[in-house]
């Protein structure tokens, strides 16, 4: 694209910023970041070439490389001949003319100013306009530069003020001479005059006393000027060394202009740099450099506060796009700056910075004893430092490919991180501002509640060496999990809930993660989360996910085979369990997604290290959901019932594996667990054993043996259970030892669960003492008594569907079943709920679960202790 | 059996004054060195105005020692204020002692404050006079004074805060003197106020979430009430006749489960042994059931607490390990002799427990032994820790008192009791099922009636039982 349409065209466009980035590059090439020199200087090879030769297609962005390149001590300008036609203007010119930036741009900005006249001189007030902003927009570049507006800039201002204030009055007496666009482009042309007057009022002043004084001394400015660019090229890339030595007083800056940076000029260089901020055509690589230099010459605590402030903002400007992260390099040196800032804030009371203070002289040096209270309080925010810095990290492990090398490397600057906010933790608590404090309390809890101790150990470690410590170390606090019981103690006294409920979640998911099943859970319970937790933000509900699987695998791990089924069954009957834990986005089949709904989703998800294992999770989940279905599928006998399974999921892949005609060797996890679920409702607890304890993802799991040998007592006993449903109907008596030989259970434990079984109505039978065998009584009930029993329970199930409607209608607050407590119904409602809630019997359950939702489940499940969430009441 | 004792743990939840009788039970049992316990009890009357008492366990501790002389400074001090308190209260309790004015009061109390002002001069500091002397009297020891004057604070006050003070207060005088069914009485009242003070706030449930501040302290007050009363009810129950079915119906019910859960799980031996020992007397309702909620509590607070009586409901109902209940239940026998509320009730709760035994055994048994001594097996007998004549008469007994009845019969010959139970029918069993569907429609259509009555009403301050029953 030639300038001239770009100039023309929509000047919002990304491309101009980009282009913007290499016409400069050239001039950057001393203090570019040391990661990008590499690729900078081999661009500037494959394209210096075109322009040393400068062929025929001479694009701009060879044309500006050239330029530093291949130096031109002495220009000679082509005779100018307007803007539109440049390019074609240089084709014909053949290769030898090459035009500085600089030069270049004055051309184009005379080119302006001259058709401006013309446009005036017709009244053709739309073109005037246009070419008007055009102008601005060249000169306004021109200035960001650090170079000075050129004179005919001044001048064609001020005639343009007097043409226009010309025309407007002549307008107004002749009433209808222009049309309406053109009316509206004049009028907005004042304005716009108006406004440039006064920002260039001295100018204007000089030059409207002496016009060709103001001409000379313009000339005279640029004339000293112009051996800059000569002998810069020469030293480019030694600059850097040259500087250090020289103390970097004196440097050189964009376009040959010296940039005065010393002590003195500190704030006038800063302002420039703040002003120039976050406009469309600032280089921010050179800003970044320029206050780097800054903050070499800083004398006083003060400028270097405000540079440091400054340079961070700079840095995290750095990069504009959402979707990419910050370059490492650039975070790191950012890291450490923040560091410095921190601990420069720490040593020196007698400086602070804040979110809010009073006004103050953004340009002018202050010291503690000019102000009231001694403390000098700059305006600023260290917490948004710490969070952004910890979100681009977050943001460059998300990007970063987690199998390579790389992401090790990335995930080494943890450490540097953790100190980071650990030291700013250490800030807060001394100058004691408890919100911030609550903040870096919660970030430096997110980086440690899901860490094993020795992780948790190196990074506290790295955290003990800076001289500044938080109030809460591992070396204070001794385990991690005091440490992390420390901070979340302190994180429940913040007055933000967000932050209390996030603290509550990693807390929790901290202790089952040190299988700390029962405290895990009862603080699961008494938060109320999981009534609450639907109206939360996205990533807390994240954090939720993560803690219920957490602890249903914490209760796996412990044994508790039904509570862990229970607690997983939720995630998995979604089965969407990877998009939940926010560790992969899941496919939509049916519906296509909105790009920025998958964007959100992408900037959500996890990065690696965090990762729960799925597969594990799957088996966890799998294998006690096999364990507390098999023996409930075995003693039902009733086609109907056997339809209403407790985890769908386990039972619709048990029916897959059923349809299918020939089944090999088992390779998957799934495939394991379907043949060993097969092989314990035929009763072979053996194989069963063999199968679930070769799946290898087992490995991942802490303390695995110990998991191994509690699956295969599991599998003895519900072996037995599954056994004595299936065949009982087949014996009439089955001696006792010859069970216990068969499950290699001890007779004490076998008749301990025939007992039970008994005890609970499961089984119809009942022990012979003296002859040492289990004696079945069956009854074969008639159809019809089948069918009046079953309309029995349907009845039964239907009362209890009213009552819950009407509870649910009438709300908890009126309590019309409490009265019926004492009457000679033993169930009532009142305490129903709460004793559905808890495993209840399987008697009672079966009918019980038919009415049952999805979400009661969950509550039961999460524990026998459910009936507790009641306690605030 | 030190390690089961649960007088430490209980003590903070008491009144200092409610410590003293566990005190003087322990010394009876013997658990712990006589000596500490009396320091123990010195270091709590150093708190109370009971100069004299303390003095004289002074004298047991340190017996060579001379008496400090702040001895007898407290005592001048705690007369002199008694009687400048007994001369102010006296003033009050004679003009409301006064027939015309014990007339004139009614129910609403500001209507009575402002009668009182208006014809006796009385004002509301006069009346809290009442209850500091009520405090005092209670500090020195005098337990049926402290009731009294308490009694009438409470009838004429208006400050919700003393008066709940005052409720305690007379709560724990009754306790000491021993007056149960006034103290059962209190404790009902006592209860409601409880209750009745977080209905309000428990509205909206205190979750995380939401703004903590007063609503998690109001819970959080609750639940502390709610521990106390527990733990003070524990001399009510334990003491009155009827005491302890009213005992599991309170403690079984869900507000009061999930404060003996949350906080005081030890509380569970006392409610194990109250539904043991209430087997028989718990004929109806869901106190049928009341050990197998029991048993499921215990189950849930395994981790948190344990001890041989929740174990050996545990091992009987869980594990269905004979041995182990029988176990547990020799260990257990001990600790309910020895501890201060339960030590009235060893015997029946032995019995009792026997009985749970023998019935789980039949229940799953069909056959058994009884005179085989040396088998895998051991007999019933010597499960139930009983000599075997005993054991013979025991399971007689048994057989005729319970409901399997017709169907057990002893065959001496074999040494045998063949237990037969035929299944239920069919019929029978459905009858069970759909035998409360009517009654429980019939309560759906009373609620839904009301609530549209209270939709009407709306300030639902008709919300009575009667039209339900």
């Amino acid at each position: 694209m030639s300038r001239f349409f770009k100039s023309l065209g929509d000047s919002d466009s990304d491309t101009e910023d980009s282009e913007e980035e290499l016409l400069t590059s050239g001039d950057d090439e001393p203090t570019v970041p040391a990661q990008k020199a590499p690729v900078r200087g081999m661009a500037r090879f494959l394209k210096s070439k075109p322009g040393e030769s400068a062929s025929s297609d001479s694009s701009d962005e060879s044309d500006e490389d050239s330029d530093d390149e291949v130096p031109k001590p002495t220009r000679k300008l082509p005779p100018w001949k307007g803007g539109q036609e440049e390019d074609s203007d240089e084709d014909e010119r053949g290769p030898v003319v090459i035009v500085s930036a600089k030069d270049k741009r004055l051309r184009e900005m005379e080119a302006t100013a001259k058709t401006i006249e013309n446009a005036q001189k017709i009244s053709d007030w739309v073109v005037a306009s246009t070419e008007f902003d055009k102008f601005v927009r060249l000169v306004q570049r021109q200035v960001n530069l650090t170079e000075r507006a050129p004179s005919f800039f001044i001048r064609t201002l001020v005639g343009l003020e007097e043409t226009v204030a010309n025309a407007i009055a002549k307008e107004k007496d002749t009433k209808k001479k222009l049309n309406a666009i053109h009316a509206r482009a004049l009028n907005g042309m004042r304005q716009k005059i108006k406004k440039l007057m006064k920002e260039n009022e001295n100018d204007v002043k000089n030059f409207q006393e002496d016009p060709e004084g103001f001409e000379r001394e313009y000339a005279a400015t640029t004339a000293a000027l112009e051996p800059a660019p000569i002998q810069k090229a020469p030293k480019a890339t030694a600059e850097e060394g040259e500087e250090e030595e020289a103390g970097g007083f004196i440097s050189v800056g964009k376009g040959g202009k010296a940039l005065g940076i010393t002590p003195d000029t500190v704030f006038k260089n800063l302002q420039t740099v703040h002003e120039s901020r976050g406009k469309k055509n600032t280089d921010r690589a050179i800003q970044i450099q320029i206050l780097e230099r800054l903050l070499q010459v800083a004398a006083t605590t003060y400028q270097r506060i405000r540079i440091l402030l400054a340079l961070i903002s700079s840095r995290f400007d750095y990069n504009s796009s959402v979707s990419t992260h910050m370059p490492i390099g650039l975070w790191l040196s950012c890291q450490s700056e923040v560091d410095q800032l921190i601990n420069i804030v720490t040593d020196d009371s007698a400086y602070s910075v804040q979110e809010v203070t009073e006004d103050y002289d953004e340009w002018a040096e202050r010291s503690p004893s000019q102000e009231k209270d001694g403390v000098v309080r700059i305006r600023g925010s260290i917490i948004s430092f710490i969070d952004r810095l910890d979100d681009e990290f977050t943001k460059s492990l998300q990007n970063i490919d987690p199998h390579g090398t790389e992401y090790v490397d990335r995930l080494k600057d943890e450490k540097g991180l953790y100190a980071t906010i650990c030291r700013a933790q250490a800030f807060y608590e001394k100058s004691k501002q408890s919100d911030p404090l609550a903040r870096v309390v919660m970030r430096r809890l997110e980086h440690i509640y899901s860490k094993p101790d020795a992780v948790i150990q190196a990074l506290e470690q790295s955290a003990v060496q800076s001289q500044v410590l938080p109030s809460m170390t591992l070396s204070i606090q001794r385990t991690s999990s005091a440490l992390i019981h420390s901070l979340c103690v302190s994180l429940y006294k913040s007055d933000n809930s967000f932050l209390r409920t996030r603290a509550m979640l990693c807390h929790i998911y901290h202790y089952a993660l040190a299988n700390e099943f029962y405290t895990a859970r009862d603080m699961m319970l008494m938060s109320h989360l999981q009534e609450s937790v639907h109206a939360a933000d996205v990533a807390t509900q994240i954090l939720y996910n993560r803690t219920v699987v957490q602890l249903g695998l914490c209760a796996f791990r412990k044994g508790l085979i039904r509570e862990a089924q229970a607690t997983l069954q939720d995630i998995f009957a979604t089965q969407r369990v990877k998009e939940l834990l926010a560790q992969g986005v899941h496919q939509q089949r049916y519906q296509t997604i909105n790009p920025e709904q998958e964007k959100a989703d992408r900037q959500r998800q996890l990065p690696f290290h965090m990762h729960i294992n799925t597969e594990l999770l799957e088996a966890a989940f799998l294998v006690s959901s096999m364990l507390v279905e098999i023996p409930l599928l075995a003693s039902i006998d009733n086609e109907e019932l056997k339809r209403k399974a407790i985890s769908k999921p386990f039972r619709r892949l048990l029916d897959f594996a059923d349809r299918q005609v020939f089944t090999g060797p088992p390779e998957t996890t799934r495939d394991h667990i379907m043949q060993a679920s097969k092989a314990l409702q035929e009763g072979d607890w053996e194989k069963c054993r063999d199968l679930i304890q070769s799946i290898k993802i087992w490995s991942l799991m802490p303390e695995a043996q110990s998991v191994k040998e509690m699956l295969a007592k599991r599998i003895q006993e519900e072996g037995l259970r599954t056994y004595l449903f299936t065949y009982a109907p087949h014996y009439s008596t089955l001696s006792l030892s010859l069970l216990s030989s068969t499950f290699s259970l001890t007779i004490r434990s076998v008749t301990s669960i025939i007992s039970k079984m008994i005890w609970n109505e499961e089984l119809s039978a009942s022990l012979d003492q003296s002859s040492g065998v289990v004696v079945f009584h069956r009854i074969e009930a008639t159809k019809t008594q089948q069918l009046a029993q079953s309309l029995a329970d349907k009845l039964g199930a239907l009362i209890e569907q009213n009552e819950k409607a009407l509870d649910a209608k009438l709300g908890a607050n009126i309590a019309w079943n409490e009265r019926t407590d004492g009457t000679k119904q033993e169930k009532r409602t009142g305490d129903q709920t709460a004793e559905r809630r808890r495993n209840g019997e399987r008697k009672g359950g079966t009918a019980a679960r038919s009415t049952r939702g999805r979400g009661a489940r969950f509550a039961q499940g999460l524990g026998q202790a459910a009936p507790r969430t009641r306690l605030a009441a | 059996m030190a390690e089961y004792d649960l007088t430490q743990t209980i003590i903070p939840y008491l009144d200092r004054h409610l410590a003293f009788p566990l005190l003087t039970h322990l010394t009876e049992t013997m658990l712990f060195p006589v000596e500490q316990i009396i320091k123990a009890q010195y270091e709590l009357t150093k708190g109370t105005n009971m100069v004299d008492y303390s003095l004289s366990l002074f004298e047991q501790l340190y017996p060579d020692a001379e008496i400090p002389p702040q001895f007898a400074a407290k005592r001048d001090s705690v007369v002199s204020t008694n009687d400048r308190l007994a001369q102010e209260a006296q003033s009050v309790l004679e003009i409301i002692e006064k027939p015309e004015v014990a007339q004139a009061l009614r129910q609403d109390k500001r209507q009575n404050l402002q009668y009182l002002k208006d014809h006796y001069g009385l004002t509301l500091e006069q009346i809290t006079v009442l209850y500091k002397f009520g405090q005092f009297q209670y500090a020195c020891g005098n337990y049926s004074g402290t009731a009294d004057y308490l009694y009438h604070f409470r009838v004429l006050s208006t400050d919700s805060d003393l008066n709940l003070s005052a409720h305690w207060g007379k709560l724990a005088s009754d306790i000491l003197t021993g007056k149960w069914s006034v103290a059962l009485e209190e404790l009902g009242s006592l209860r409601d106020l409880i209750d009745s003070r977080s209905s309000s706030s428990s509205s909206s449930t205190a979750n995380l979430t939401g703004a903590p501040g007063s609503e998690v302290a109001s819970a959080l007050t609750q639940l502390q009430a709610r521990t106390w009363l527990l733990h003070w009810s524990l001399f009510v129950y334990f003491n009155h006749p009827e005491g302890r079915t009213l005992m599991l119906e309170t403690f079984l019910s869900p507000s009061y489960l999930n404060t003996i859960q949350t906080s005081c799980p030890w509380i569970l031996r006392y409610l194990a042994v109250a539904a043991i020992v209430s087997r028989k007397a718990s004929t109806s309702g869901r106190l049928r059931h009341a050990i197998r909620e029991v048993v499921k509590v215990i189950q849930m607070e395994e981790y948190q607490y344990t001890d041989p009586i929740t174990n050996f409901l545990k091992e009987l109902y869980l594990d269905f390990d004979f041995e182990g209940a029988q176990r547990e239940l020799s260990k257990a026998e001990k600790i309910v002799g020895d501890d201060f509320f339960l030590g009235s009730f060893a015997d029946e709760f032995l019995d009792n427990a026997r009985y749970l035994i023998s019935e789980a055994y039949c229940r799953i048994h069909q056959r058994i032994d009884i005179a085989r001594a040396n088998g895998r097996y051991s007999d019933l007998s010597e499960r139930l820790n009983l000599s075997r004549e005993e054991g013979e008469k025991w399971i007689v007994n048994l057989i005729r008192d319970t409901r399997m009845g017709a169907d057990a019969r002893i065959d001496l010959e074999k040494n045998v009791i063949e237990i037969n139970r035929p299944a239920l029918p069919v019929y029978q069993s459905v009858i069970e099922k759909t035998r409360g569907l009517a009654f429980r429609t019939q309560a759906l259509g009373a609620a839904m009636g009301k609530a549209g009555q209270i939709d009407i009403v709306e300030n639902g301050t008709t919300v009575g039982d009667g039209d339900a029953r």
